[in-house]
């Protein structure tokens, strides 16, 4: 990998990141909606949904997670569109700036302001009467996970942003992301759901990444869900980093 | 009758006012359902279904409500009510006329979600009588509802704002009723604002005549929050709107 790929990466992820640190409601904002999801399952639904744990929000939190990631990457689609709306992408490409470094600026920056979103929400839960027994390691292990699919699902919106033909249509690809997380294990054990919503529960990639997360935060083995959930993430990001470089090369061609 | 015909002409030429009322209550009804429904035990009912859809009746037909702001404040900035000055008729009749078709609609909403109800496993336990008590006590709960989202209209002048208004108390009080699940299983200071919730009143009483059992002291409860709802806005939303005609 070339160094200056590697200095412009830099220099054009401070400057997208000044943006975020110059509106910081904008990153703020990505956490009211899942957090207000969390009180409401929480406190309104949470007594009468039977999980077999004795706190509710512990089960919870991890599809919360997912869910504030979800809602998060639809702003990196949302700032690339505009540059390119704004025309910067053209002047950048008339300067001697590595190609992929444009689109790694705003993939490094969503992950930072995803990652300040996903502080924001555990803070929350723990003012809620969420506790891990887990210790250093399968924290860093629910981190590596979170930061695998922040990737995985910020270069999917990087596709959106390129592809997007208005600022109503940037934002629309995230729904079905925000959605997935409601028919699996995130809300309800799947074996209480009934034949065929719990065979696609089980076979989507939102339940092995929400079993992992929840096993390591309670401080138990992730067996195999670990390894199925970490295939979905890689897999995920793969295809879409090859289909996002894709689309940016037919953009700027 | 003519506003009222207008009114509802309005709903076949724009069928989105239909979808956007009828889609959101599907899919609650869905997602609760096959997806929550497993894991939510409310005592004394066999299936979820049965205890979910009396609520998903209140919550489609508030979702449906706040339409009604929306229409009237658009009438009023596009001018519309001032053209209605102009002719030769009843001063109440555009809010009459109003609540009316939003009663017809209602009715269409409630017959179309206690089809999809039936289509996954609902039943009416009371028989036919008290089934037709749950309509038409539904339509009522509609009525009111109608008549405060008129006021709330007549009040913003902004289609937007009134949209926003009519909508953002309907999902505070629709989420923190029993509308989901029993009261009981709720923390104590979230169980005593659920109590008092007039939501909590009206679905008890649907539920009630739903699902069988005692029935009059809920649905007494229910109706003297909708007539109290009445008299408070009928009268206000008629001075405002004489008000606004006036200039």
């Amino acid at each position: 990998m070339p160094t200056h790929f590697l200095g412009d990466t830099a220099a054009l992820t401070g400057r997208t990141l000044r943006h975020v640190t110059r509106s910081l409601d904008t990153v703020l904002s990505t956490a009211v909606m899942p957090i207000a999801m969390m009180l409401m399952f929480v406190y309104v639904f949470g007594g009468a949904i039977d999980t077999g744990r004795a706190r509710y929000v512990d089960y919870l939190l991890p599809g919360i997670l997912l869910i504030t990631i979800g809602s998060g990457i639809s702003y990196t689609a949302f700032r690339l569109f505009m540059d390119l709306k704004s025309g910067i992408l053209e002047r950048f490409r008339s300067m001697p700036i590595a190609g992929s470094s444009v689109l790694w600026a705003h993939v490094l920056t969503s992950l930072v302001a995803n990652l300040i979103s996903l502080v924001v929400v555990v803070a929350v839960a723990l003012l809620m009467g969420f506790r891990s027994g887990a210790g250093v390691l399968p924290w860093l292990g629910v981190a590596g996970i979170l930061v695998l699919f922040i990737l995985a699902l910020t270069w999917i919106a990087v596709i959106a942003g390129l592809s997007a033909s208005s600022v109503d249509g940037v934002g629309v690809f995230s729904y079905p992301l925000i959605f997935l997380p409601f028919v699996s294990s995130a809300f309800v054990p799947t074996a209480t759901m009934p034949g065929p919503v719990r065979w696609f529960a089980e076979n989507q990639p939102v339940t092995s990444i929400v079993d992992t997360i929840r096993s390591l935060l309670a401080g138990q083995p992730a067996g195999g869900d670990s390894w199925v959930a970490l295939l979905w993430c890689a897999g995920i990001l793969v295809i879409a980093y090859a289909g996002a470089m894709a689309a940016y090369r037919r953009k700027i061609a | 009758m003519v506003i009222t015909g207008r009114n509802l002409r309005r709903l076949v030429r724009v069928p989105t006012l239909i979808v956007f009322a009828t889609v959101q209550p599907v899919l609650f009804v869905l997602l609760f359902t096959y997806v929550f429904g497993g894991a939510i035990r409310p005592s004394g009912v066999e299936h979820y279904v049965d205890f979910l859809l009396p609520g998903i009746f209140v919550l489609a037909i508030a979702f449906g409500a706040s339409q009604t702001g929306v229409a009237i404040a658009d009438d009023l900035a596009t001018g519309m009510i001032d053209r209605f000055r102009a002719l030769p008729m009843t001063r109440s009749a555009v809010l009459a006329g109003r609540t009316v078709a939003d009663a017809v609609r209602n009715l269409f909403v409630l017959l179309l979600m206690t089809g999809v109800g039936y289509a996954i496993g609902f039943r009416f336990h009371a028989g036919p009588v008290a089934a037709a008590g749950a309509i038409g006590l539904a339509l009522l709960i509609g009525v009111a509802l109608s008549w405060i989202n008129a006021l709330v209209g007549l009040l913003v002048h902004d289609a937007e704002t009134a949209g926003l208004a009519g909508l953002m108390p309907v999902i505070v009080l629709v989420f923190t009723s029993s509308t989901f699940v029993p009261i009981a299983t709720m923390p104590g200071w979230l169980r005593a604002f659920a109590e008092i919730n007039p939501v909590t009143v009206t679905v008890d009483a649907l539920r009630a005549l739903v699902l069988g059992g005692p029935t009059a002291e809920h649905v007494w409860q229910a109706l003297a929050w909708i007539v109290g709802l009445l008299v408070v806005t009928v009268p206000v939303a008629v001075l405002r709107y004489r008000r606004t005609v006036a200039g």
